[in-house]
């Protein structure tokens, strides 16, 4: 994902001491940085603080972003980084449960209320599939698909190799697929709190 | 595989259909805490920065300078000398880990099993109280391993650490440097070797230390004051063992691995 020209600018003006241009930087990227907490934390409230903290990491570590960088991965990773750091002092776990908005309809369509219905439950469906695979698969699965992550900007988020990404993602979508095809027990029922795979004490991927 | 491409497909339309947290608008809190820290960012980077360039610059015109500089890269570090050591604020109240930026908490098992070389353990010391493990992008590229000891005998607990002794292990690509070191004058440092093994003994006032990212990017957590330090190349594996010690006892440490 290319960095913006603009982007390219204010990074160059905050780095020369413009406080105002890195606030519009926050303003820019506020939401994906957020989201990202979020993906990471599960809760709103972890990832408020640890992209708060991640936005000022970043501006005292200016100095070292190099110019003509792209910034999304750069920040990204250091969001991520915060957020991580959170999850693992944090004294209990928060399970991501990602839901569908309420009263969410196409805009290309005016459906049936019967077709309607059943887009909303295969929706739901795919979502619950998602929420109950393994926290390492609905990570990567998160990352670029709901965050709309490119795969660069998904590495260093995770905190994995890019080639890792690609192997990751690869093995979440066959266990997804076996998910939703196979109607694996509790496919679409997602329950809050339900136990899922263990999580690792680190990070894998590093050779991938 | 159609399937795959079908389900990416169906995945991504659903992403705008997601009910996400309202997202907190964070420019005003942002700006207000880089407000009340420019000054002293400003201060100590200014400081630190102009002082390294006119020492390097120093340095690099003597000759026998050079050489020397030659054998810090060789240990993955790039080491500064500068006028005068501006201090970085105190490190946050937190975890261990996540307050010295060392990744995450583990065994040596579990470390041993994650790296592709071997984690060197001195013996002098015993077991680690913790193992922590990081892993690129943030770490070196074949990651990063840190032993944690507690008080041992005559070795008390460091005021900048909050441990007796650090011990971190790293590998990387030739000319990959991932710690970095800036030292006042007050902070001497000397060639040392060890069962063959060459290494610097950085010793006197605490020095700033730094970890650098896959990318070379200052890991801003881990910048913080560092006492006592050997760093050494054992076989290919950068050991940097840190702790209020004495040459004699640093050097037994190292001895052992």
């Amino acid at each position: 994902m290319e960095g913006r020209p603009e982007d390219v600018e204010l990074f160059a003006r905050a780095q020369r001491g413009d406080t105002a241009a890195y606030e519009e930087i926050v303003q820019r990227y506020q939401q994906l940085a957020f989201r990202t907490a979020y993906v990471i934390t599960g809760s709103a409230a972890e990832a408020e603080d640890a992209a708060q903290e991640g936005f000022v990491k970043a501006y005292r570590a200016l100095a070292t972003f190099r110019a003509g960088a792209q910034p999304r991965p750069w920040l990204l990773r250091i969001v991520a980084n915060e957020a991580r750091n959170r999850v693992r002092s944090a004294a209990r776990r928060h399970q991501l449960e990602l839901r569908v908005a309420e009263g969410f309809r196409p805009g290309d369509a005016a459906p049936s209320p019967e077709a309607a219905a059943v887009a909303a439950e295969d929706r739901r469906r795919l979502l619950g599939a998602v929420n109950e695979l393994s926290e390492e698969d609905r990570q990567v699965i998160n990352c670029r698909y709901f965050l709309e992550l490119a795969g660069d900007e998904t590495a260093a988020t995770l905190g994995i190799l890019e080639g890792t990404v690609k192997s990751r993602l690869s093995r979440a979508l066959a266990r997804l697929r076996a998910r939703v095809e196979g109607g694996a027990p509790g496919t679409g029922s997602a329950r809050p709190g339900a136990p899922r795979g263990d999580v690792p004490p680190q990070e894998e991927g590093s050779r991938a | 595989m159609p399937e795959l491409t079908e389900l990416e497909a169906r995945l991504t339309q659903l992403a705008p259909e997601l009910d996400w947290p309202t997202t907190p608008d964070l420019s005003h809190s942002v700006s207000v805490r880089i407000t009340m820290r420019r000054a002293w960012y400003q201060s100590r980077w200014a400081i630190a920065a102009a002082a390294a360039i006119v020492a390097l610059a120093a340095l690099l015109a003597y000759a026998p300078a050079r050489d020397t500089i030659a054998g810090w890269l060789n240990l993955h570090t790039r080491i500064q000398r500068v006028g005068q050591l501006a201090t970085p604020t105190p490190q946050p109240p937190g975890p261990l880990g996540q307050r010295l930026g060392l990744g995450g908490l583990t065994t040596l098992e579990q470390a041993r099993g994650a790296l592709t070389w071997t984690v060197l353990v001195p013996s002098s010391l015993g077991q680690p109280d913790e193992v922590y493990l990081q892993l690129p992008p943030i770490a070196p590229p074949q990651g990063e391993v840190t032993l944690v000891y507690s008080e041992r005998l005559g070795i008390p607990t460091s005021g900048q650490t909050g441990v007796a002794v650090l011990v971190t292990e790293a590998r990387g690509a030739v000319n990959a440097q991932f710690f970095g070191k800036i030292l006042g004058p007050a902070t001497t440092i000397e060639d040392v070797t060890v069962g063959g093994h060459h290494g610097y003994w950085i010793a006197g006032k605490p020095h700033i230390i730094y970890l650098t990212d896959t990318q070379g990017n200052i890991r801003d957590e881990t910048l913080r004051l560092a006492t006592n330090t050997l760093l050494i190349d054992e076989g290919g594996t950068i050991v940097r063992i840190e702790g209020d010690l004495t040459k004699a006892q640093v050097l037994q440490i190292a001895a052992s691995l």
